[in-house]
C-alpha cells in the first residue's frame, strides 16, 4: 500500500523528495503504563527501506513507541496499547497472527549486547530453528550469510564454535544484529544500539545500518542527535509522549518547522 | 530567532562574538566605501590613501572571523538556525571583504584621475554618483537587515540591485561619448570605468548579503530565484 | 569568600585529621583480624581433630566390611557408606527436578499473583525448618502407616530438605539473569518455554548446579531425619524397603558407645563425611567459576 509521506524538503531548496512507500503506518496510537498515559495520539509513517530515527529527551516515549512495533510490551501485563499500527494491511496490535510470527517479521536489537549463552553458530541458528527446518548445509549457509551481512564473518569465521560471550562489545552487538537478520525480517528495530559501545564500534554499526537499509526497513531510537543526523533518512522528534515533528532528516536539521524541535536540536534545553 | 539560551553559555558567547565581529567588519567596510567615494568625488588623495590603508584592517577581520567560524563548526556541530547563521556569516565575510577590495579600487582610481588631471571631470558624471549612493545605501541596509535578521528588508534590497545595473550601463554610454569626443581622455575614462565597475560590484555583494539574511532567517536559498519566489519565501515562517 | 577558603590546603592543616583517621583505621583492622583469627582458630581445630582422630581409622576394611556387632573386633563402615551414598543421591535425584521446576515457576511465571507469593513463603519456612521436624513428619506419615522404617522414607525426608534449597537457589540464579537477555529471545519470536529452557536456564546453569551441589552437601550430614525414617541397619543391604544403614546415624550410635573400635569407626565416619562435604563445596566453586 503506497502512502505519501508528509515530510518535505527545506522550503525554497531542492524540489520536494519523491514520496517513499510506507511500510508501517501508525494511526492514533495511545499507550499506557497502568494509568500513566505514555504515548499520546501518535501518527506517523515509517518509510520502506529507509532509516527512520526517533530522538527526544529521556522519558519522551521513543523506546516505548519502538516496543509497540514488535509487541514487546505484551510481556508486561500493566502495559497496553490502543490504536492502529498497520503493516501489510494488518493491525499489529490487534492481529490474529501469533505474536511469535509478528516478531519474526519485526526484529529488534537492544541497547546492551545480549549474546545467548551458546556458541556463535548456535546464537544465529537459534532464531532460524524456531521457524524453519534446515539441513546442516542450509543452516551453515544461512549463518554465514547473516554474519557476512553484519560485517562480522571475517572476524569469527574460524571460531564459530566459541561462546558468543567471548567476543568484544562491538562484535557482540554485531552478533545480535546478525541474529536478527538470520530470521529474514521485514523491519529491524534498533533501541539505542550504540550507547554501550566505543566510537569505533559505533562507526562500524552506523555503517552497517546504512547498508542494511537496502534490504530492510530500519527504525532507530537514539539519544545522540548527531547519530540520528548521520544515519537516518527521516527523523521524528518526540517530547513527553507526543510526536512533535516528523520529516526528512535534512529538513529537520536545517530548518525545523517547530520551535520545540529547533530548541532541542540546537541544545536549548532550558 | 533567538541566538541566546543555549545550555552552554560558552556557545552563546561564541555566537554573539561572531555576530558582533561581523557587524564591526561591516561598519568598517561601510566607512571605507564612503571615504573612497568622497575621495573620488573631490579628488582628495589623502582620503584615498586612508581608504586604501584601512583594507588591511578589513583583511585582518576576515581572517579572524573565518577562524571563529571554523571553531564553532568544529566544536559545536551547529544545527538548524545556528547552522544557517554560521553558514550565512561565513559567506557574508567573503562578500564584505570583496566590498573592501572594491572600495580600495575606487580609491586607487581616484588617485590615478588626480595624477592625470584631465580637463573635464569624469568623476562628476551624475549616473556614476547616483549609483554610488545607491550602492552605499544598499550596503547599509543589508548590514542593517543582517543585524536584525529581517527577511522583508532583505527582499527589497534584492529588488533594488537592478537599478544599479541600469545606471552602470548609462555611465558606460556617457563615458563612451566622452572618449569619442576627445581621444586624449580615453585613459581617464578607462580609470573611471574601473570605478563604475567597482560600484556595480558593491551592489552585487550587498545583494548577496541580503540573500544570506533570507537564508538565515527563513531557511530559503533564494539565489537565482524569481521575485515571486523570494516574496513567497519571506512571507512564510 | 575569605582568603582562607580560597587558598590551597596546607600540609599542617591536613595532618592532624589524617593521623587520627589512620589510628582509627589501624584499630578497626586489628579488631577484624582478631575476629578472623578467632573463628579460624576453631575451624582449624575442628578440622585438625577430625583428621587426627579419623585418619588413624582409615584402612581398606573400612570400605569392605560392614559394621561390627557390639563387642566384636574389627569391622568397617561399608554398609553405612553405601547406604548414605544411595539415599543421598536418590534424594537429590528426586528433589532436584522438583526444585528446579518450582524455581522456574517462581522466577518466570510467579512474580505477580498470590500463588507465587504463597509458594515462596512456604518454601522459606521449609528451608529453615529444623530437619528433625521433617524427620518426624515422614515418620508419622510414612513409617507409622507402613509400620516399618525404610530407606525410601529416608530418601523422602532428605528430598524434602533438598527441595527448598534448590528452589531458592534456582529462583535466585534465574532472577539474576538480566531481562534484556529474555527480551532478546522473545524478540526473535521464541515462545516462553523455549526462552526459559534454551536461554535463561542455560545462562543460569552454573548457579543452579552449584545450588544442587550445596543441597547435596547439606543432606550428606543430616542425622535427625534419618533417625526417624531409615533408622539404621547392622548388615549390608541394597534394599531401600528395609531400614538402611547410613553414616550419620551410625556415627551417632558408635560415638557414645563404650567400645573402642566403635569409637574409632565413628571418627572415621566423621572424617569421611567432612571430606565429602569439603570436596563437594570445592567442586561447587570450581563449577561456578568455570561456567561463568
Amino acid at each position: 500500500m503506497e502512502v505519501t509521506l508528509r515530510g518535505g524538503a527545506a522550503a525554497g531548496g531542492a524540489a520536494a523528495a519523491a514520496p517513499a512507500p510506507s511500510k508501517v503506518s501508525v494511526r492514533n496510537l495511545n499507550f499506557y503504563y497502568g494509568k500513566f498515559h505514555a504515548l499520546k495520539n501518535v501518527n506517523l509513517e515509517i518509510a520502506e527501506r529507509k532509516v527512520t530515527a526517533f530522538i527526544g529527551p529521556s522519558g519522551c516515549g521513543k523506546s516505548t513507541l519502538l516496543r509497540v512495533f514488535n509487541r514487546m510490551f505484551e510481556l508486561y501485563p500493566e502495559q497496553r496499547a490502543e490504536g492502529e499500527v498497520l503493516m501489510d494491511g494488518d493491525n499489529l496490535i490487534r492481529s490474529k497472527q501469533d505474536v511469535a510470527l509478528i516478531r519474526a517479521k519485526v526484529g529488534m536489537v537492544f541497547q546492551k549486547p545480549t549474546p545467548f549463552p551458546m556458541t556463535i553458530y548456535e546464537n544465529i541458528a537459534f532464531g532460524v530453528r524456531l521457524f524453519e527446518k534446515l539441513s546442516k548445509a542450509q543452516m551453515d549457509e544461512r549463518v554465514e550469510r547473516a554474519l557476512r551481512r553484519a560485517a562480522l564473518w571475517n572476524e569469527v569465521k574460524d571460531k564459530l564454535g566459541q561462546a558468543g560471550t567471548s567476543l568484544s562489545g562491538g562484535q557482540q552487538q554485531r552478533l545480535c544484529i546478525a541474529r536478527s537478520i538470520a530470521v529474514r525480517p521485514d523491519v529491524i528495530l534498533f533501541d539505542e544500539p550504540c550507547s554501550a559501545l566505543d566510537p569505533i564500534s559505533t562507526a562500524k554499526i552506523e555503517e552497517l545500518i546504512d547498508e542494511l537499509k537496502q534490504d530492510y526497513t530500519v527504525a532507530i531510537v537514539t539519544h545522540n542527535m548527531q547519530q540520528a543526523a548521520r544515519v537516518s533518512d527521516y527523523t521524528a522528534y518526540m517530547y513527553l509522549g507526543e510526536l512533535m515533528e516528523f520529516g526528512e532528516t535534512d529538513q529537520i536539521f536545517i530548518k525545523p518547522r517547530r520551535k520545540e524541535t529547533e530548541d532541542y536540536i540546537t541544545g536549548r534545553f532550558g | 530567532m533567538v541566538s541566546g539560551d543555549h545550555s552552554s553559555r560558552q556557545y552563546d558567547a561564541e555566537l554573539e562574538q561572531m555576530r558582533s565581529r561581523i557587524l564591526q567588519m561591516g561598519g568598517l567596510v561601510e566607512s571605507q566605501l564612503k571615504l573612497a567615494m568622497e575621495a573620488f568625488e573631490t579628488a582628495d588623495v589623502e582620503k584615498a590613501d586612508t581608504a586604501i590603508a584601512s583594507d588591511r584592517r578589513v583583511n585582518e577581520l576576515q581572517l579572524d572571523l573565518d577562524m571563529m567560524v571554523n571553531h564553532v563548526i568544529a566544536r559545536r556541530q551547529p544545527t538548524a538556525g545556528d547552522l544557517r547563521m554560521v553558514m550565512g556569516v561565513a559567506k557574508a565575510i567573503t562578500d564584505l571583504e570583496r566590498v573592501g577590495d572594491e572600495a580600495a579600487k575606487i580609491a586607487r582610481a581616484a588617485k590615478w584621475l588626480k595624477e592625470k588631471a584631465s580637463g573635464f571631470r569624469m568623476n562628476r558624471i551624475p549616473d556614476l554618483r547616483q549609483s554610488g549612493e545607491i550602492a552605499a545605501r544598499m550596503l547599509h541596509r543589508s548590514l542593517d537587515a543582517f543585524a536584525r535578521l529581517d527577511g522583508h528588508s532583505a527582499a527589497s534590497i534584492i529588488r533594488d540591485d537592478a537599478g544599479i545595473d541600469d545606471r552602470f550601463r548609462a555611465t558606460l554610454r556617457q563615458l563612451i561619448t566622452y572618449m569619442m569626443e576627445d581621444p586624449r581622455s580615453i585613459s581617464s575614462a578607462i580609470d573611471t570605468i574601473w570605478a563604475a565597475k567597482a560600484i556595480e560590484r558593491v551592489g552585487d555583494h550587498a545583494k548577496n548579503i541580503a540573500e544570506h539574511v533570507i537564508f538565515i532567517a527563513h531557511g530559503a536559498d533564494v539565489r537565482h530565484a524569481s521575485p515571486e519566489e523570494i516574496e513567497r519565501a519571506v512571507s512564510q515562517g | 569568600m575569605s582568603a582562607a577558603m580560597a587558598a590551597p590546603m596546607t600540609e599542617d592543616r591536613r595532618l592532624p585529621l589524617h593521623r587520627r583517621r589512620k589510628r582509627v583505621n589501624a584499630v578497626a583492622l586489628s579488631l577484624s583480624l582478631a575476629a578472623m583469627a578467632f573463628g579460624l582458630f576453631w575451624l582449624i581445630w575442628i578440622l585438625f581433630e577430625t583428621i587426627w582422630m579419623g585418619v588413624s581409622g582409615l584402612s581398606l576394611q573400612l570400605f569392605t566390611e560392614s559394621t561390627p556387632a557390639p563387642n566384636v573386633e574389627g569391622g568397617g563402615l561399608a554398609n553405612a557408606i553405601v547406604g548414605s551414598l544411595l539415599m543421598v543421591f536418590a534424594a537429590t535425584a528426586v528433589g532436584t527436578p522438583i526444585g528446579i521446576f518450582a524455581g522456574i515457576y517462581l522466577a518466570e511465571y510467579g512474580q505477580r499473583g498470590w500463588l507465587g507469593a504463597v509458594t515462596r513463603f512456604i518454601n522459606d519456612i521449609l528451608l529453615s525448618a529444623p530437619s528433625i521436624v521433617i524427620g518426624l513428619f515422614i515418620y508419622a506419615v510414612v513409617v507409622a502407616r507402613v509400620r516399618s522404617f525404610s530407606g525410601y522414607a529416608g530418601v523422602l525426608a532428605l528430598a524434602l530438605i533438598v527441595i527448598p534449597v534448590v528452589v531458592r537457589t534456582t529462583e535466585n540464579m534465574l532472577r539474576l539473569i538480566p531481562t534484556a537477555l529474555r527480551e532478546a529471545a522473545f524478540a526473535l519470536g521464541a515462545p516462553k518455554w523455549i526462552v526459559i529452557r534454551s536461554v535463561t536456564l542455560r545462562a543460569a546453569m552454573a548457579g543452579v548446579v552449584t545450588g544442587v551441589l550445596l543441597a547435596l552437601a547439606r543432606i550428606a550430614g543430616e542425622t535427625a531425619p534419618l533417625l526417624f525414617t531409615a533408622l539404621s541397619n547392622q548388615f549390608f543391604s541394597w534394599n531401600l524397603a528395609e531400614p538402611m544403614a547410613n553414616l550419620p546415624v551410625t556415627i551417632f550410635k558408635f560415638a557414645m558407645s563404650p567400645f573402642a573400635n566403635w569409637q574409632e569407626l565413628a571418627w572415621a565416619g566423621v572424617f569421611l563425611i567432612t571430606m565429602g562435604v569439603l570436596v563437594l563445596n570445592i567442586l561447587a566453586r570450581v563449577v561456578f567459576r568455570r561456567r561463568n
